[in-house]
């Protein structure tokens, strides 16, 4: 479903362009159906890493595919939700215009947009502003309408950059109602997040990257066991990392 | 085209809603109302005046237009990473900016089209009040100069699209364009001064002739769009010279699209 291999990317920073890593060497499998949960502290490497799946960014080297096809491919996309971190959208649309837009150039027709515009409208809560600028919203109602629209081509793989960004825990609990919603339609989402009890809830397996490098992957079920919690694990690697931090 | 659509409607859309668009028609009428005082106070030259001013303040909002509002359409983009909702539906790069550029084209299209027909308004109702000084009066030549108008803001447009694809903020575009609509507005009299200097006496080296004339094919010669004086006056254009420049600003235009997909398509938005 997802496979990414030996990615790595580095970013020119500052006024003498010195070259950071931000990714290195990274090898991933996600299979269908999965809900995979990428952990790491902030700057570790998850955006970078969603930003080469979403074909934002382009890897020095290595490969990523989506459903057997080379992230390159802007078709793959057809089949790809994605909600960014901190999303910003156009000021003087409103959700239905956003929503209308996403699925015409997902090619969506007429019809089915018009159903599943107005379903996901009211499954995220907006239906009371469907027709106001997005300017006039909040941060949590943008992060609601922002995950409308990487859902409004009900897409096979679901990509989300930390989406309980900005939310109430009325919308946390919307947004992690959605997201086992999509597992029991089959659907693979892979979603990052440095909130450790989001991942623990959510999660069939977790992934930790740290300073660019993923240091485990597992199932949850096998990683905490007896009195190991997901964050001990999650300190302990920040700390083999030499993130400096005390487990 | 089934993709470029929506992105080209959405454009259009966050481009019209754009309250400094209320603010540019609001000074575009206040100066279409001081037309009947100018013109009123020239008697002889009513006409004239009439269809200069008018047709200045088309250019004025026209410029505000794209300097204010379009080049924040795609530039704001980069900046605020609203291109990333963009780019995550099966869209390339090229595809993004040609959509974005035919609705930056739809909003010049719509904005100088409806500010146009209150230009007519202004000019035809000054023409009914003053009828003995609109000898020489061709609405035709009007048209012609609202087109040339729209073709050159079309053009300039393109060209702060070509320089949003490789600076890395609205500012930085923001001067591009302002300066080669300054350089684009003089260039064909600085070129005619240089080559012909011994006609106002002075002498220019060699160096600086060669150095306008680079830039003469470099930059766009945006006065050629400029036909207000001829529209005043009633004077037709030759035909070969309407082809010329309508010509010269689709290819022009073309091009800096076309540029600014090639390097868009290896820009990168970490």
């Amino acid at each position: 479903m997802i496979d990414i291999k030996g990615i790595s990317k580095t970013y020119k920073e500052g006024l003498t362009a010195r070259r950071v890593v931000a990714v290195e060497n990274l090898d991933l499998h996600i299979s269908t159906g999965e809900v995979f949960g990428f952990l790491g502290p902030n700057g570790a490497g998850k955006s970078t890493v969603i930003k080469v799946l979403l074909n934002l960014i382009f890897p020095d080297s290595g490969e990523a595919t989506i459903l057997d096809r080379n992230v390159r491919d802007k078709d793959v996309r057809k089949h790809v939700g994605y909600l960014p971190e901190n999303p910003y959208f156009y000021d003087y649309l409103s959700v239905e215009e956003l929503l209308w837009f996403g699925g015409k150039a997902s090619g969506l027709g007429a019809g089915a947009l018009k159903v599943r515009s107005s379903a996901l409208i009211e499954k995220v809560n907006l239906a009371h502003a469907r027709r106001r600028p997005l300017r006039s919203y909040s941060k949590g109602m943008v992060q609601r309408a922002g995950i409308a629209l990487a859902l409004i081509h009900d897409p096979d793989v679901v990509i989300f950059d930390e989406p309980m960004s900005g939310l109430d825990p009325i919308g946390r609990k919307m947004v992690g109602d959605l997201i086992l919603e999509l597992k029991s339609q089959g659907k693979t989402v892979f979603f990052s997040s440095h909130i450790l009890t989001d991942i623990e809830r959510f999660s069939d397996r977790v992934g930790i990257i740290v300073g660019g490098k993923l240091r485990l992957v597992d199932h949850l079920k096998n990683i905490i066991t007896g009195s190991t919690t997901l964050e001990d694990i999650f300190l302990n690697e920040v700390k083999k990392a030499g993130g400096g931090l005390e487990a | 085209m089934t993709v470029l659509w929506p992105i080209t409607l959405i454009t259009f859309k966050e481009g019209i809603r754009n309250r400094a668009v209320y603010g540019i028609s609001l000074l575009a009428l206040l100066l279409f109302g001081a037309n009947f005082l100018v013109a009123g106070m020239m008697p002889r030259n009513v006409g004239k005046v009439a269809v200069d001013f008018a047709l200045s303040t088309i250019s004025l909002s026209g410029i505000l237009l794209v300097l204010f509002i379009g080049i924040n359409l795609l530039a704001k983009d980069i900046d605020r990473r609203t291109i990333y909702m963009v780019l995550a539906r099966p869209i390339s790069r090229s595809q993004y900016i040609i959509g974005k550029f035919f609705g930056m084209c739809l909003l010049i299209i719509v904005t100088i089209g409806l500010l146009s027909i209150l230009a007519a308004l202004s000019i035809g109702s000054l023409k009914a009040l003053y009828p003995n000084y609109f000898e020489r009066f061709s609405w035709s030549m009007i048209l012609l100069a609202v087109l040339f108008e729209m073709l050159m803001l079309i053009v300039l447009s393109a060209l702060s699209f070509l320089f949003a694809s490789f600076t890395s903020t609205s500012f930085i575009t923001l001067v591009l364009t302002v300066i080669t609509y300054i350089i684009g507005q003089s260039l064909a009299d600085v070129k005619a001064l240089v080559e012909s200097p011994q006609a106002v006496g002075i002498t220019v080296s060699p160096l600086t002739v060669k150095t306008v004339q680079t830039a003469y094919y470099v930059f766009p010669n945006l006065s050629l769009f400029d036909i207000k004086l001829q529209a005043a006056h009633g004077l037709a254009l030759p035909f070969s010279l309407v082809l010329w420049t309508l010509s010269y600003g689709v290819i022009y235009g073309t091009l800096a699209i076309v540029l600014a997909s090639l390097i868009f398509r290896k820009k990168e938005f970490p």
